[in-house]
């Protein structure tokens, strides 16, 4: 289990998050919403370990394997197949691995291609496979489909769905769209301004928001996208 | 109507600014000298009572003695002040009547390491002292830039039959007195001087032969004349070679360094 | 006088074709050093966030604007018979000329070494620390990502060391077939007169810098393609 106690994120003086209680419980799939700049990134990145909270603590995370893929994944210059190897850190199998792992995303036909040659969607493909070859106790992926088109979503999310079967891990993902949270998450939480307005099981968030900034801005979202 | 009178200002602003430009043009002389001249100091001493006494203005330029005498050719000098007998006669012979006119020497000096491991300071002349330092196998800093002072070393190499170009003991800077004495001082080797700028110039080196016939180094002037350039102001050089051979400046050259250095640095030629 | 300057370059001159092999020698010698040196503080300063980041890259900016002639009378100065290792006999020689040249050029490569790492380093390190790669490792990814503009930071320095002038003429003094160099025979001639000599060095020197210059404007091209495409 996951706990949040305090936690303040700021940057020059300006509070870009503050959680004062926040559990994560372990296998459970969660999606966080919200617009730009609500701290959806900024408390992925303190999960991550790649952003310090300026105060408060996280704890539960210490011996945990934490898989992470951030909102622009690097790729690099070397072949998408490599990329994903890059993960496995030499494992005898890794060929195999990153190849299934790549044909799970859709990647078969560009294996070969140069990883950063790639378009956008392609790239994020690649690198989410590059994250998921291997088995972590918790998954961060931060707006992982955000360019991804609307042909591979079924496949994509498809692939998370299996992965996160297989292995068991807490989920906590972010996404602009609260019909993906739907699909994906067991419990969807609502940032603004960096703050925490509203969490709960996903149908009901959608079906019945408590808190009225939870509805104006689910207001703006047709749940068919 | 506005526009037309803005024109005509504009032309009367121009055609007065020309005038006061070519007015002052004919007080202003230009005088192409070498930068050891320049170096010692004497044009400063010798400018401003020269202006006095004259009206003019002097603008005083220094090169390389090449450069220098260059600049009679381009136009841009009325007067040169240079110390190499060969290149002045070359400019000279070009054909606009003009004549090299010497009005003062002094002598070259060769300086070295203290410890003077060529035997130079016992020589009676300069052509046994270079002779001396090949033997000895020491090194020899030249300038290598064609000045008079490179000139007369040449001259001197030549007089023994040597060609020390591309040997492994002779090094040519290319460069001014100055930056060669640096030279010289850092490799504790042997060069040849003129006397004021070693004076002037702060190293370890000593002064080891002087006053010998060959290395008597004679300065001249040149005025440029209107037949090499109608605007040259040959008006203006001519008055600073009358001027030369005034009391005043005989007596002011003849004074030249005796105060600093205890002796002449230049003699008047009679 | 054009005819004089083409048949000096394309004549046989060897006093010509010795004063550009000095000038290459030494400036090979100056842009590798400065690499081994600049390429390495460079990456420490572009890769990583530690305390005394933000004093470092004061440091490198001011000695990047260091004028070459107060580099050449530092060196010239430590060089010097009088000075802290004149024993060692190195003013007026090549040696000299390239501890001065890798004064000057290395802060250079090191800046513009740092800027290149510092715009990929974010990205590269936030994704290793998503898929557990650190340390050496990161690095070692780090500088293969970079290797190509690496190439023009250290074309960018060669094209420097043949360029100057002023710290060359006082540690190496000019000196006929042993430390003369373009630039430096380029302003001896001028000041003694001779400007065939000096046009036919300066058209040589041209040549080259373009050269470096197209080449460096290729690679970035080429680099900037790679990544848009």
């Amino acid at each position: 289990m996951i706990v949040l106690r305090d936690v303040v994120q700021q940057f020059g003086g300006r509070i870009v998050l503050e959680i004062p209680a926040l559990q994560f419980l372990p296998g459970r799939r969660y999606g966080l919403i919200g617009e730009n700049g609500s701290g959806k990134t900024t408390l992925i990145r303190m999960l991550a370990g790649t952003g310090k909270p300026t105060s408060g603590t996280i704890e539960g995370l210490e011996g945990k394997e934490v898989g992470y893929l951030p909102q622009s994944p690097y790729a690099f210059s070397f072949s998408v197949l490599q990329n994903v190897e890059l993960a496995l850190n030499g494992h005898g199998d890794a060929k195999e691995i990153a190849q299934k792992a790549l044909i799970a995303v859709g990647m078969e036909s560009l294996m070969n291609a140069r990883g950063d040659r790639l378009s956008g969607g392609e790239a994020q493909r690649m690198a989410l496979a590059r994250v998921l070859v291997r088995s972590y106790d918790v998954l961060l992926l931060d707006e992982p489909t955000s360019s991804t088109d609307v042909r591979s979503m079924d496949q994509i999310e498809t692939t998370l769905k299996e992965y996160v079967q297989k292995t068991q891990c807490t989920l906590i993902f972010s996404t602009h769209s609260p019909a993906q949270a739907l699909r994906l998450a067991d419990e969807v939480l609502y940032l603004e301004k960096g703050r925490l307005v509203e969490q709960g099981p996903a149908a009901t968030l959608f079906h019945s928001p408590q808190d009225e900034r939870t509805k104006a801005f689910l207001k703006h979202w047709s749940l068919n996208s | 109507m506005k526009r037309l009178a803005l024109v005509i200002v504009c032309v009367g602003l121009l055609f007065s600014a020309a005038a006061c430009i070519m007015e002052t043009e004919n007080k202003v002389i230009q005088m192409s000298t070498t930068t050891s001249v320049n170096d010692s100091g004497l044009m400063a001493y010798l400018q401003p009572v020269f202006e006095k006494d004259s009206g003019y203005t002097l603008e005083i330029t220094s090169a390389g003695t090449g450069a220098a005498i260059e600049k009679g050719r381009t136009g841009d000098a009325d007067i040169l002040l240079v110390h190499s007998k060969s290149q002045e006669e070359a400019f000279t012979g070009e054909g606009f009547e003009e004549t090299r006119i010497p009005f003062m020497y002094n002598f070259f000096v060769i300086v070295g390491p203290a410890d003077d491991p060529a035997g130079v300071a016992d020589k009676a002349t300069a052509a046994e002292a270079f002779q001396a330092i090949l033997d000895s196998g020491s090194v020899f800093i030249s300038r290598g830039d064609n000045s008079g002072t490179h000139s007369k070393e040449k001259a001197i190499w030549a007089s023994i039959n040597v060609d020390p170009t591309g040997q492994a003991w002779y090094e040519s800077t290319g460069s001014g007195m100055g930056a060669t004495l640096t030279v010289a001082d850092e490799k504790q080797a042997y060069t040849i001087s003129d006397k004021a700028t070693f004076l002037a110039h702060e190293n370890t080196l000593s002064l080891l032969l002087e006053e010998t016939d060959d290395m008597k180094n004679t300065y001249s002037v040149i005025a440029i004349s209107t037949k090499r350039f109608a605007d040259s102001n040959a008006a203006g050089a001519q008055a600073f070679i009358d001027w030369l051979k005034t009391e005043t400046a005989r007596k002011m050259i003849a004074e030249f360094g005796v105060a600093e250095y205890g002796e002449p640095l230049f003699f008047n030629l009679d | 006088m054009i005819k004089q300057v083409l048949e000096l370059l394309f004549g046989a001159d060897p006093e010509l074709r010795q004063i550009i092999g000095v000038t290459l020698r030494m400036s090979v010698l100056s842009t590798l050093i400065s690499a081994l040196i600049g390429i390495p503080w460079g990456v420490a300063m572009g890769a990583n966030q530690f305390k005394g980041k933000a004093v470092l890259s004061r440091i490198t900016n001011t000695l990047m604007g260091l004028p070459p002639v107060v580099a050449g009378l530092i060196v010239f100065l430590i060089l010097s018979r009088s000075g802290p290792l004149g024993k060692l006999s190195l003013l007026y020689s090549v040696p000299a000329m390239v501890i001065a040249q890798v004064v000057l050029i290395s802060p250079i490569i090191a800046g513009m070494t740092s800027n290149i790492v510092s715009l990929r380093a974010p990205l590269i390190n936030e994704t290793c620390a998503g898929i557990g790669i650190f340390g050496w490792k990161r690095l070692w990814l780090t500088i293969k990502e970079c290797r190509i503009p690496f190439v023009t930071s250290v074309l960018a320095g060669f094209g420097r060391s043949i360029a100057e002038v002023g710290a060359v003429q006082m540690v190496g003094g000019n000196i006929q077939f042993k430390t003369r160099v373009m630039t430096t025979a380029i302003m001896m001639h001028t000041n003694m007169g001779r400007f065939e000599l000096a046009v036919a060095l300066g058209v040589v020197l041209l040549i080259i810098s373009f050269i470096i210059n197209s080449l460096v404007h290729r690679i970035q091209e080429q680099t900037l393609r790679d990544r848009t495409a």
